[in-house]
């Protein structure tokens, strides 16, 4: 079985050379049959890369040590899970994850690109072939998961400690999907530029894959800001770390795409634009990759490193993202500029989301390569970090949440400002009446608190008023009501719901940094501590055995302000025989929004235990938020309009333009 | 206005908007880089207390002292000097003797060093690439 | 041999999977234009639909239904210059080749990079084979999962334990022991086999906790040869040569003729009076590889400390040629010390620190490397 799958990952990269050069071929040529390869070349290379997976998450299952991979990264008394997430819980194994999603989306292609002219499907299907035997050949060259040892040791090295979780099960193949999804993006950009032309078929198809790949990586994201949350026991969210950097400008650019490809889609304007943003976008995903893998920065996603490798994804990186752009400053001129409009107007308005968000992540970016550049200069050694975000990122994104309930608001072509206003009028005065209310209620000092929550508000209740305007709830009677809300097209909600759940991230990032409370004591059993009104009482410890780990817990009863008994907490300070690693399990138990949090140290001078404890209000909703956009996403996934038939021949040739004139 | 000023009046406001962008960024990037040290290299480096920088290397064979409450005292050194430094928190799990560790904070007038976070690596195959690379220069450690 | 039918079938559908299309003939196909058309047919029932549900207003409605019609006019106009095309000689032969890339491509590369004679070995199927076919490894690995899953096992730990010792996983050794006095109470054997594999897992140094194990060892078995002669060599290793001397008298006194013990005592004793043959600390000592030394424990007494003696030989010779070697020092310097010649280690450590450079790291960590094991350098 082993063999098996080394042997269909070659022959995937057989499939990924024919699908890279034959359908293109005939696409430049006009060879039917050239062309009508890709479509098979596709499949079948998304069938054996499967294969190949699936035999390797059978050795991890099957513990086979023969398999260097599974040694390094693997031992038998792990549980099942754990044994499964380690396949790809590694540098190999997570390649080969990505290469799988990458045929998984060319596959796709092929199957419902039915509707798709049969070069442009033909090319992009190249195109997609072209990344996929890069990576093969990487994978291949440098980082083949199906090394062998004989003989055969006979138990592994085990998974890292705090990659075991179900958090990281999750994590890495949402991030791939939604890294790898914006390559369809790219792959059609590319065909777009070689064509010479965008199809109107081109949008319709962009903007769904987008959304999909957008919905993937913001899961993905945050999924990885919980794992770190409770996994790493620092109680933060989001660190500014170069990797988490690295997922979050592609997010950056990708939300841009997705709503300069509304223009597009809708109006055929700035096609020239979006071809750009869907290069930068799947070039700041290959830039993600790379600097993940490479070890070129520190890391926790950092596995061992190995120059070589990085070396073979910096020639990747230069190849399609210097390919590209090249591509792009040769062909762009010749496709044909689109519609007109406003400043003032919808694509006016997401011109200037598209403005904003392209800024914010180039400050993402020069904050995270800006390191490795003065290290290259001068030898010395900086880090940038949450500072530096603060002030660079945080400004460029406050005037662009301050604008997002306009856009909704506003007509194409040409809107009027004023009257989007008026309509926002109710929603704003409730979001100033939010800040007031934190200032007179909570706490008199904390002006930056009652800005972000007023701004929060704001975006809430503006996605709010464009609901309640479209389905006209107070102005027509309730029959009336309920039949434009079904009627209404699901983007309308789908942009709704993103939009709100931007804001309640953002109450929740707000809540968390200005609200919340810590202590750090130490504390032997029977002491007492009181976060935020909630009470502590440490039992003791314990110890007990796990599978592969032996833990001593400390278990605290809580009780909540008002005085009821809440349960227990308890955190645990685990150590793992094999890796010779102890790691910390935080205690989190939910209340409404909140989170209380406890972390444990190490015993201090007198034998006492060191303790942190957290309240975090409304925490839950910095993750809730990016649940409700993925909603979003998933429901404006669904609108017809991003259904369309392929042409047939029995059909009317020009639909009846007779109403146009009427 | 004619339609080309509109788009020239359009274009100039972005210009001025990713202008002060940038403007922002390298101001930014001036204040608010932090610096990474050696305790070696601290001598030749003028660092002023308060001002923040990045520590690292060895935890001193030793030298850990744990104090009152949350609060731990140990050194960090790269085997030429030593710093003393303060923290108060959780230290990380894999904080050990003899392995690599970088600190954030900053010096106090009297010369001792208070972190403010403490990384130490998250892998126990695994050295903080600066420290590292910093060790390596100084022909203190060997990879294997 | 399944394996390789697997793989030539797998090769088999990926070239079919490019041939069956080359080979299938194509139908007229519709022009790029048809494509947009019904693009842009969509966009009109869509305008007609908000337009009927009152979401935009009527004029609004016009204007994009005229826009739409321009582009549908446009897309007319460039109808006329798309044509049909036929399967050229040029692309009969990229095919051809396509095809017989597969193959070719693949069975290379695996050929490369493969290893298809090793067959998988799944864990549990290793395990569950007959015993006479495992490895020590695997059998070793069969007695861990037992005492994982009955840990009070006391025989499985006295068992496993002298069995780490052999395969140098000393401080597994050490553990089971430890388990095995946790369960069921000290007892000579025990202790002594813990010490043994404390002092083993520091290269043969006696350290405290060692010595701590030896003397429980004695005080529950006076006679215990193990225990006394470790102690013995604890006092030759802080520098005690009389008091050490008295001790392997006294147990040659004591020792049956038979004892295995007899042998080492007579040699570590005329190591430390200065007769030839110089023998060596018993159990894992010092040495190039463990594995050697490990072998050593089950030879005769004499052919041993030649063995060890020749070894250290080596490891000088090696050093003379190979000086930039800081582990190499460290090792001999040490095995110098463990085989009682504290002349040759000092000239060791004098070498070894000239060789590296007398300021360099490597010296100093050897300088301080040799201190802990109570040798300072005289210049």
């Amino acid at each position: 079985m082993v063999e098996t799958g080394h042997f269909a990952l070659v022959l995937a990269f057989a499939m990924a050379l024919v699908q890279s050069v034959v359908p293109i071929a005939g696409a430049r040529t006009g060879d039917e049959r050239l062309m009508a390869i890709g479509t098979p070349a596709a499949v079948t290379g998304f069938l054996l890369t499967a294969l190949s997976f699936a035999a390797l998450v059978t050795a991890y299952v099957q513990s086979d040590f023969s398999v260097a991979n599974v040694w390094e990264n693997s031992h038998s008394l792990q549980p099942l899970i754990y044994k499964i997430t380690g396949t790809w819980g590694n540098h190999e194994g997570s390649m080969l994850l990505w290469v799988l999603i990458l045929t998984l989306f060319g596959c796709l292609v092929a199957l419902f690109g039915g509707n798709l002219p049969p070069t442009l499907k033909a090319t992009v299907l190249s195109v997609q072939g072209w990344i996929g035997a890069a990576f093969f050949l990487f994978i291949l060259a440098t980082s083949n998961p199906f090394v062998r040892l004989n003989p055969a040791p006979i138990e592994g090295r085990e998974l890292n400690p705090v990659l075991q979780d179900l958090g990281l099960a999750i994590h890495p193949p949402l991030l791939y999907l939604g890294y790898v999804g914006f390559s369809i993006s790219f792959s059609f950009a590319v065909a777009a530029l070689i064509e010479g032309r965008i199809d109107a078929a081109w949008a319709r198809w962009v903007r769904p894959w987008t959304l999909l790949a957008w919905l993937c990586l913001t899961g993905g994201i945050s999924m990885g800001s919980y794992w770190a949350y409770y996994e790493l026991g620092w109680g933060g969210f989001w660190f500014w770390d170069p990797v988490e950097n690295a997922s979050f400008m592609p997010w950056l650019a990708g939300t841009a795409l997705l709503h300069s490809a509304i223009v597009m889609e809708k109006r055929s304007a700035l096609k020239i634009w979006t071809i750009l943003l869907a290069i930068l976008t799947f070039s700041f995903s290959l830039l993600g990759t790379f600097l993940v893998r490479s070890g070129v920065l520190t890391s926790v996603h950092a596995f061992a490193t190995d120059p070589s490798r990085g070396i073979f994804i910096l020639c990747i990186l230069t190849l399609f993202i210097g390919g590209s752009f090249a591509l792009f400053a040769f062909r762009a001129q010749t496709l044909a500029a689109g519609g007109l409009f406003h400043p003032i107007s919808r694509e006016g308005a997401l011109v200037l989301n598209n403005l904003f968000l392209t800024t914010a992540a180039a400050t993402v970016l020069v904050g995270t390569l800006y390191p490795l550049v003065i290290e290259a200069l001068t030898r010395d050694r900086i880090s940038v970090g949450a500072p530096f975000f603060e002030l660079t990122f945080v400004p460029v994104m406050v005037p662009l949440l301050l604008a997002v309930p306009f856009g909704p608001m506003l007509a194409w072509k040409r809107g009027d400002l004023y009257a989007a206003g008026q309509r926002l009028f109710a929603a704003f005065s409730l979001a100033l009446l939010a800040g007031i209310g934190v200032l007179l209620f909570i706490d008199r000092t904390a002006v930056f608190a009652a800005l972000g929550i007023g701004l929060a508000a704001w975006l809430l209740l503006g996605a709010a008023t464009d609901l309640v305007l479209r389905s006209g709830i107070g102005s027509v009677p309730a029959h009336v009501v309920w039949r434009r809300v079904v009627g209404l097209p699901r983007s309308v909600f789908g942009t709704a719901l993103a939009h709100m759940g931007l804001g309640l991230t953002l109450l929740g990032i707000v809540s968390v940094n200005t609200f919340q409370g810590e202590k750090i004591v130490a504390m032997n059993p029977g002491d007492n501590i009181a976060v935020s009104g909630y009470a502590l009482h440490f039992e003791g410890m314990k110890a007990a055995e796990g599978p592969n780990y032996s833990e001593n817990r400390g278990v605290f009863d809580v009780t909540a302000p008002d005085g009821r008994s809440l349960g227990t907490i308890s955190s645990a300070k685990r150590f793992f025989p094999a890796r010779q690693m102890p790691t910390t399990e935080s205690g989190i138990r939910t209340f409404g929004l909140g989170q209380l949090y406890v972390s444990l140290g190490d015993p201090d001078a007198s034998g006492a235990m060191v303790v942190r404890a957290w309240w975090k209000p409304l925490v839950v909703l910095i993750w809730m938020g990016g649940v409700v956009m993925m909603l979003g996403a998933a429901v404006s996934l669904l609108d017809r309009r991003l259904r369309v038939g392929a042409p047939s021949r029995r059909r009317k040739p020009v639909p009846k333009l007779a109403d146009s004139s009427s | 206005m004619t339609r080309k000023q509109k788009r020239l009046s359009v274009i100039a406001g972005a210009l001025c908007f990713l202008g002060a962008a940038t403007a922002l960024t390298f101001v930014a990037l001036g204040q608010k880089a932090s610096y990474f040290y050696m305790p070696a290299d601290l001598k030749a480096a003028s660092v002023e207390p308060g001002q923040r920088i990045r520590l690292g290397g060895l935890v001193e064979n030793g030298s850990i002292v744990h104090g009152k409450g949350a609060e731990v005292m140990f050194g960090v050194t790269d085997n030429k000097d030593t710093v003393k430094v303060t923290y108060t928190g959780i230290l990380p799990d894999l904080f050990r003797e003899g392995q690599g560790v970088v600190t954030e904070g900053s010096f106090r007038p009297d010369g001792t060093f208070v972190a403010d976070s403490v990384l130490a690596k998250h892998d126990e195959r695994y050295m903080p690439k600066e420290v590292a690379e910093g060790l390596k220069a100084k022909g203190v450690w060997q990879p294997d | 041999m399944w394996f390789w039918i697997v793989a030539a079938l797998l090769t088999l559908g990926a070239s079919l999977a490019i041939l069956l299309p080359m080979l299938r003939a194509r139908g007229p196909r519709a022009a790029a234009g048809a494509y947009d058309i019904e693009v842009y047919r969509d966009q009109l029932a869509e305008v007609d639909r908000d337009a009927g549900r009152g979401l935009i207003r009527p004029a609004e409605a016009d204007e994009a239904r005229a826009e739409i019609g321009r582009r549908i006019v446009r897309v007319g106009r460039a109808e006329s210059a798309t044509g049909p095309a036929a399967a050229s000689r040029s692309g009969r032969l990229l095919a051809s080749v396509a095809v017989l890339a597969v193959p070719l491509v693949s069975w290379s590369l695996y050929g490369v990079l493969g290893s298809p004679d090793l067959p998988p070995e799944p864990l549990s199927a290793r395990l569950a084979k007959n015993p006479a076919n495992s490895t020590i490894d695997e059998l070793v690995a069969r007695a861990e999962r037992h005492l994982a899953a009955v840990p009070s096992d006391v025989r499985g730990w006295d068992v496993l334990a002298p069995i780490y010792v052999r395969m140098n996983r000393f401080a597994d050794a050490a553990n089971a022991y430890s388990t095995a006095i946790r369960l069921a109470g000290s007892t000579a054997q025990r202790e002594a086999g813990l010490g043994e594999a404390l002092a083993a897992e520091q290269g043969g140094m006696v350290s405290a906790d060692a010595e701590a194990a030896f003397r429980k060892a004695l005080a529950l078995d006076p006679k215990d040869a193990k225990a006394r002669f470790f102690l013995a060599t604890a006092e030759a290793q802080e520098g005690r040569s009389d008091e050490a001397a008295r001790s392997w008298q006294a147990m040659l006194d004591d020792l049956p003729q038979d004892s295995p013990w007899r042998g080492a005592a007579e040699e570590a004793l005329a190591a430390l009076t200065g007769k030839p043959p110089a023998p060596a600390a018993a159990g894992p000592a010092p040495g190039p590889t463990q594995d050697q030394v490990a072998a050593a424990s089950s030879m005769s007494a004499g052919d041993r400390a030649q063995m060890i003696e020749a070894m250290v030989a080596r490891l000088d010779g090696d050093l003379r040629k190979k000086p930039d070697d800081p582990e190499g020092w460290r090792r001999l310097v040490r095995s110098y010390m463990v085989l009682g010649r504290k002349t040759d280690a000092e000239d060791a450590l004098k070498r070894g620190v000239a060789a590296l450079g007398a300021d360099s790291a490597a010296a100093k960590e050897l300088d301080r490397f040799a201190a802990s094991l109570g040798l300072t350098r005289t210049e």
